[in-house]
């Protein structure tokens, strides 16, 4: 079965080189971004859709997230990762987004890009573009530094990171300047099939973070726009994706204290009525690994066994039920916005705050899929 | 008259509106009509400072920004968090204790109990007596910075206070009970900003126009009565559903209270098989409803029908005028369940 889904990729793959090789790259890249776009997102969606077509899954589940995921294992990230980076991707919280492809983009260029980048905001600066806050900094200094080791599969480009210095303009000059945005781009464990199937001048870093002010992330992403010939969009994490990190978070207790499993919902009254259902962790606990112990499943070794969309979804309904004995609301009624433990919180705005560097991995690698998902067609 | 009173005097004017400063020191009677008027010219704070600082006394000057400080809170009363108490178990003479006689026993066993402290009562216009308790201790002198409020009705056991702390609530509450005449000051398990709602709920004095008695019809004989067509049905249901939301909060204004707590110590009933549902230990989880009008929402909700049934966790907020609920199952195996209420803990909260 597998053999032929890849051969049915090995097609798209031909037809798209043989695209590219034909239209080679034009001068106007406005032009360009917008057939090359809709050609990969075809291939990522056929990519989708084949393997529904053939696997045993339900279309609609497949086109949203994978219906099962490896259990998360302890990643020992601290041996690849350096703490300095570690610490500047946990402390924050990050304001999601998408990115199509970047055409033509090297990880052996950064110095020339951040000296790019550098200049791209003091011109805009200048044209009074963005004036509100940063209206009295006058230099900036842009640094991309590759973050070694944040990869997972073999497919996987290098986590590429951004950060801008600057100092206040009437500050002194021994001052040191302040980082006043961050953000990175990265790729964890990207469908192998789809990143393949990429013309190769052609890098996806799919997973947008940044930090900061809106102006400089509006700077940042129309410097990418004009150079890579890329295309930036709201990431928000679905319902299902926040379910599924309540239910992996919950899973890791036993090894690392989720402290809490905090949900919030919004019930569409008006006014409208915030309900926050905090879960004591070990309550948490026992309710998930009673849900993963039922029968049907047969038990091939704790660590490996993958955790399955159903078992998810049966955890939160367990959950809403208990909540719904109780006080004859449904919870379904309005939108989940919130999940957090002590191992990070997601926000349905698509806002991430990962504060465990040990499941890092795994939660990357769910919205690294989220993002490739929401790519426009 | 050190300094430490005169920077003292800087931030409390600091913190005081321009406007509200110079009204209270027009109707000031200590200042001639000359200084009063020099006054009303002057556009910056520090400036009003100065004058103030070479025309009188800094001890005369704090007295007066003491009382603004009381008269600032009782006008805008919906700052900070309000915590509800009820005096218990009353003496005899407890109904006859009056306004002089309590102010006295008050303030001098509030003295007796904390060396330095500050204490300032004032009658509001619905005779609320408001006090104002600047703490210190045995070194420190009274931090006027985070005063304590506390709203007592006299002849009620009803009690509001706001920024207290663990350690100053026994003293307080030594101090009311006596001078009160009852035996112990009970948490009465309702809080919120607006210190009218709290006050409205737990006196039950918001307008409170629950139907005593109902048409004897529900969904299912008016679908006997009347042809079975849909359209009836939905309109009987949609009038069931605002009965019952009308029984349980009534029909007009409600308070504006912004949240409920509910800590849950059941037994886990979520989902059919599982060996959770046969555990004995109870399912641990805090649940919490916050809105900007938490009763209206409830209303809402069960009127739209996103709430099937109004469950006594709910009724009971406006019934009992408390929002913070311990619920335990009475014992295992029942499904009954008691609101055994316990003692949530005070914070000190921000001003």
């Amino acid at each position: 079965m597998f053999k032929f889904v890849s051969g049915f990729y090995c097609s798209i793959v031909n037809m798209e080189r043989g695209h590219s090789s034909g239209v080679k790259t034009p001068p106007t890249r406005g032009v360009v971004q917008k057939s090359k776009n809709k050609t990969y997102q075809q291939s990522y969606r056929s990519c989708l859709r084949a393997s529904s077509r053939f696997a045993l899954t339900p279309a609609l589940t497949a086109r949203r997230l994978n219906t099962s995921r490896r259990a998360p294992r302890l990643h020992n990230i601290t041996e690849k990762v350096r703490p300095e980076h570690l610490d500047i991707l946990m402390k924050t919280e990050w304001k999601l987004a998408y990115v199509t492809p970047l055409y033509q983009f090297r990880h052996t260029q950064l110095q020339s890009y951040s000296r790019q980048l550098s200049e791209f905001i003091a011109a805009e600066k200048q044209q009074g573009l963005a004036v509100e806050v940063e209206g009295l900094q006058s230099s900036f200094r842009v640094s991309f530094s590759v973050v070694p080791g944040m990869t997972e599969a073999d497919d996987d480009a290098e986590t590429v990171l951004i950060q801008i210095h600057s100092k206040p303009m009437f500050a002194r000059q021994d001052k040191p300047q302040k980082p006043v945005w961050s953000g990175w781009l990265t790729c964890i464990n990207g469908n192998p099939d789809y990143l393949q199937s990429l013309p190769q001048d052609f890098i996806c870093l799919p997973l947008f973070g940044s930090s900061g002010s809106e102006v400089l992330t509006r700077l940042v992403q129309s410097w990418f726009q004009q150079t890579f010939d890329c295309c930036f969009g709201c990431l928000e994490i679905s319902e299902t994706c926040l379910h599924w990190l309540a239910a992996l978070w919950t899973n890791c207790h036993s090894e690392s204290s989720i402290q809490r499993l905090k949900l919030i919902w919004t019930i569409p009254v008006k006014p409208v009525l915030q309900v926050t259902y905090t879960v004591n962790p070990q309550d948490a606990w026992d309710l998930w690994s009673d849900i993963r112990k039922e029968p049907g499943e047969e038990n091939e070794g704790e660590d490996g066994r993958s955790v399955d969309i159903e078992e998810v979804t049966r955890f939160i309904q367990g959950l809403k039920n208990h909540f719904y004995k109780h006080f004859k609301l449904d919870l379904s009624a309005g939108p989940l916005q919130q999940v957090s433990t002590a191992l990070g919180s997601a926000k349905y705005s698509g806002r991430i705050k990962i504060s465990s560097s040990r499941y890092m991995i795994t939660t990357l690698t769910l919205l690294t899929e989220g993002a490739l998902l929401k790519m426009p067609i | 008259m050190g300094d430490a009173t005169k920077r003292l005097l800087q931030r409390l004017i600091r913190r005081t509106r321009i406007q509200m400063l110079k009204t209270t020191l027009e109707k000031w009677d200590r200042l001639t009509l000359a200084q009063r008027q020099s006054m009303v010219f002057i556009q910056s704070k520090s400036a009003i400072t100065e004058k103030l600082l070479s025309i009188c006394e800094v001890l005369m000057l704090l007295v007066l920004l003491w009382f603004h400080c009381l008269l600032d809170v009782m006008d805008n009363p919906n700052q900070g968090m309000w915590y509800a108490f009820r005096l218990m178990d009353p003496e005899d003479d407890a109904h006859s204790v009056e306004l002089m006689q309590f102010k006295e026993q008050f303030k001098s066993l509030l003295h007796e109990l904390v060396r330095h402290v500050s204490v300032k009562i004032k009658k509001h216009a619905d005779e609320a007596i408001w006090i104002r308790i600047a703490w210190g201790d045995g070194f420190s002198q009274p931090n006027h910075l985070k005063p304590t409020y506390v709203v007592h009705y006299l002849q009620t056991p009803f009690v509001f206070v706001t920024s207290i702390t663990s350690k100053q609530k026994p003293l307080l509450s030594q101090a009311l009970t006596v001078s009160t005449r009852h035996q112990d000051l009970k948490n009465a398990n309702l809080s919120g900003r607006k210190l009218t709602a709290i006050r409205d709920l737990l006196m039950q004095q918001y307008p409170q126009v629950f139907p005593t008695n109902f048409p004897g019809h529900t969904a299912e004989n008016n679908q006997m009565e009347s042809n079975p067509r849909r359209v009836k049905e939905q309109a009987g249901l949609e009038a069931d559903r605002l009965r019952m939301a009308h029984k349980a909060f009534g029909d007009g204004m409600l308070p504006e209270l912004e949240s409920a707590v509910y800590e849950l110590e059941t037994k886990f009933n979520g989902h059919a098989n599982g060996t959770m549902t046969d555990r004995e230990q109870p399912f641990r989880c805090v649940v919490k409803f916050t809105s900007t009008n938490l009763l209206e929402s409830l209303r809402q909700c069960a009127s739209s029908g996103i709430v099937s049934t109004v469950t006594p966790l709910f009724s009971s907020i406006p019934r009992s005028g408390k929002n913070y609920f311990v619920i335990t199952n009475k014992s295992h195996g029942s499904s009954s369940k008691t609101s055994n209420i316990t003692e949530p803990q005070i914070l000190d909260s921000k001003d």
